[in-house]
């Protein structure tokens, strides 16, 4: 299969960034061109830049900060957390369901 | 090249330090040491079933330990606090996780699946005769805030079990609410104001009352020198409310929804502002108005509010993560907006980057502070913010610090009009008078008082009202009637004669 279907869901605030919509299913390429033309799978990394392109309609530096999702946002891979999963280099699968979720409202 | 890193293996380019793992050991539950973990919190791992308890436990050992008005020691007994619970609400992620935790410890309704007969039956949860949530609306003094207030309260009330007691942050300049709150015991304080222009903080009178408690916030919010001052004065303002509110209701316990980051980001802007002094208070406060105070003491409750951060040991990670799996509804916290950052906001972004990156140390954080005692005793209590004040303060600044441009004439007096700064503490005084390079007040002295005057809050009026009319029993800071030591500023020429004796000649 060429393209992966997965299944994003934002919490916290972060979906009035995403056209105030929390759940989101999306279809990507399962490979991808990184710089030179070696092919990898994609990964989370991936999926993060994916998002800002396509599917973030207002203020990417509250999503995006160095090439990964900005401090205070916590990313959970089948609801568990990215850091046990190997955060931005886990490689997605079919019908994986990823959570960001903004810490940052407050409290 | 290689050697200079005493790895001779490593080749130049290569000598790099190895990825650090995020969590320990292996990818188990610490815990039950039989599900994979889910989460991870400061490098160790938990899964779903274990986290609910964690926090629940955290919670508990971080609030129950003073809930009885004498503490049982070792032994715990029953729990019997003295009053009712309030619960302050900020709309945060704080505020939700905690008003949430309050109804899943002590509101379980009897045949829940959690709790069995015995010690574990519900009733025995139920300790509190009342709780209580309060929410201080602010969106009048902020530009483009909205009203939250119904939110709110639609979302405490989904719980059903608790009051909504809704306050606004300009009732601090309301006079019927103070007579609300003080039960009609204290006499309504004339006005104080203040002129902000001086370092002195001299009281102005004959001034022009403000028509609304309202635009008598946004005045005096108006004049303060910094948006940190801003954003500290809401934050002290919403502090006293909720004091009140809690007094006024008899709750022996007021508790916030301070997370163990917002606990550590608190402590370094307050530290940094000057609030170096109460840094124990954030650990443990008791308080209660200073008119029960100065009465005859008693072991039993005299409405005395104990402030509690029951979620000071539990991370904003875990917050988030306990409000996902939860399926909580976060209404969100005001942000005070300003168009340059203030100390708050910088320090936040700090440490949420650090709690990132690593995480263990944004718990440090709270611990090192928490075990500091400040030099010095205490001298009373600021009539701002209520808290400790630490006594000889201004003097200790008046010797570090260049007060003036000018050669004060040292035999001067001042004007008639009583200074307010010996009533403050050092972060209120800060607070007033600390302008920035870029603060747009006028720091010429030629600016008229009335231009920079402002009111005071209603409960501050107060304590200057009883404390001028009683010098005898007021704070002992500012009483230097039996001061063995006296200060007396000498010119150049006068401390030159008293040198002279000791001076080598050229």
């Amino acid at each position: 299969m060429a393209a992966l279907n997965l299944k994003i869901e934002f919490g916290g605030g972060l979906e009035l960034l995403f056209a105030n919509q929390r759940s989101h299913r999306i279809t990507i390429p399962r490979l991808v061109v990184q710089d030179g033309a070696t092919q990898r799978s994609a990964d989370i990394n991936f999926l993060i830049h994916w998002l800002k392109d396509n599917l973030l309609k207002e203020r990417p530096e509250l999503f995006i900060e160095n090439g990964t999702v900005r401090p205070g946002i916590l990313v959970l891979i089948n609801d568990t957390d990215w850091e046990l999963e190997g955060e931005g280099d886990y490689e997605l699968k079919e019908n994986d369901e990823i959570v960001f979720i903004s810490t940052l409202h407050g409290g | 090249m290689a050697e200079s890193c005493g790895n001779p293996a490593a080749e130049a380019g290569e000598a790099l330090m190895p990825r650090k793992r995020r969590f320990d050991r292996s990818r188990t539950c610490v815990k039950c040491k039989a599900q994979q973990g889910n989460l991870v919190i400061r490098h160790s791992v938990y899964c779903r079933d274990c986290f609910t308890p964690l926090v629940t436990t955290k919670f508990r050992q971080a609030l129950e330990p003073h809930l009885n008005h004498t503490s049982a020691g070792p032994r715990r007994g029953a729990l019997k606090p003295s009053g009712n619970l309030l619960v302050a609400f900020s709309g945060g992620l704080g505020s939700t996780v905690l008003l949430d935790l309050v109804h899943q410890v002590y509101c379980s309704k009897v045949g829940s699946i959690e709790l069995k007969g015995g010690k574990e039956h519900p009733r025995k949860n139920r300790i509190w005769r009342k709780i209580y949530v309060c929410y201080v609306e602010t969106s009048d003094v902020l530009p483009e805030a909205s009203d939250r207030t119904q939110r709110i309260r639609e979302a405490v009330e989904e719980y059903g079990e608790f009051e909504f007691v809704p306050v606004r942050v300009q009732d601090a300049f309301d006079r019927s609410w103070w007579e609300r709150v003080s039960g009609g015991s204290v006499p309504n304080p004339s006005e104080l104001s203040v002129d902000l222009s001086n370092e002195e903080l001299f009281r102005l009178s004959d001034t022009e009352a403000h028509p609304d408690p309202l635009s008598a916030l946004q005045a005096y919010l108006h004049k303060l020198p910094t948006p940190t001052a801003v954003q500290s004065t809401i934050s002290i303002l919403t502090r006293v409310l909720l004091l009140y509110t809690a007094y006024s209701i008899g709750a022996s316990h007021l508790v916030f929804g301070t997370s163990l980051t917002s606990l550590s980001i608190s402590l370094i802007s307050s530290i940094s502002q000057g609030g170096g002094f109460v840094v124990p208070q954030s650990i443990q406060e008791e308080w209660v108005p200073s008119s029960v105070e100065t009465s005859q003491k008693s072991t039993s409750w005299r409405g005395e509010v104990r402030l509690i951060r029951p979620l000071r040991e539990v991370g904003m990670k875990e917050c988030t993560a306990w409000a996902w799996w939860h399926r909580l509804v976060v209404v969100g916290k005001q942000k005070v907006p300003a168009a340059r950052q203030t100390i708050g906001d910088l320090t936040k972004d700090f440490i949420i980057g650090l709690e990132r990156d690593y995480p263990s140390t944004v718990s440090t954080i709270a611990k090192t502070v928490g075990k500091l005692a400040p030099k010095g005793d205490a001298g009373g209590r600021c009539i701002i913010c209520e808290l400790p004040t630490q006594r000889s303060v201004q003097q200790w600044k008046a010797r570090i610090s260049v007060r003036s441009f000018n050669e004060e004439d040292p035999s001067a007096t001042t004007t008639a009009a009583p200074s307010l700064t010996p009533w403050l503490c050092y972060s209120c005084h800060t607070t007033l008078t600390s302008k920035s390079s870029r603060s747009n007040t006028s720091s010429n002295p030629g600016s008229s008082a009335a231009a920079s005057a402002v009111m005071f809050p209603t409960w501050a009026a107060m304590h200057f009202a009883i404390g001028s009319s009683n010098p005898q029993a007021t704070d002992p800071h500012i009483s230097t009637a039996d001061e063995v030591w006296g200060t007396r500023k000498l010119d150049s020429n006068g401390m030159k004669s008293l040198v002279e004796e000791f001076l080598v000649d050229d």
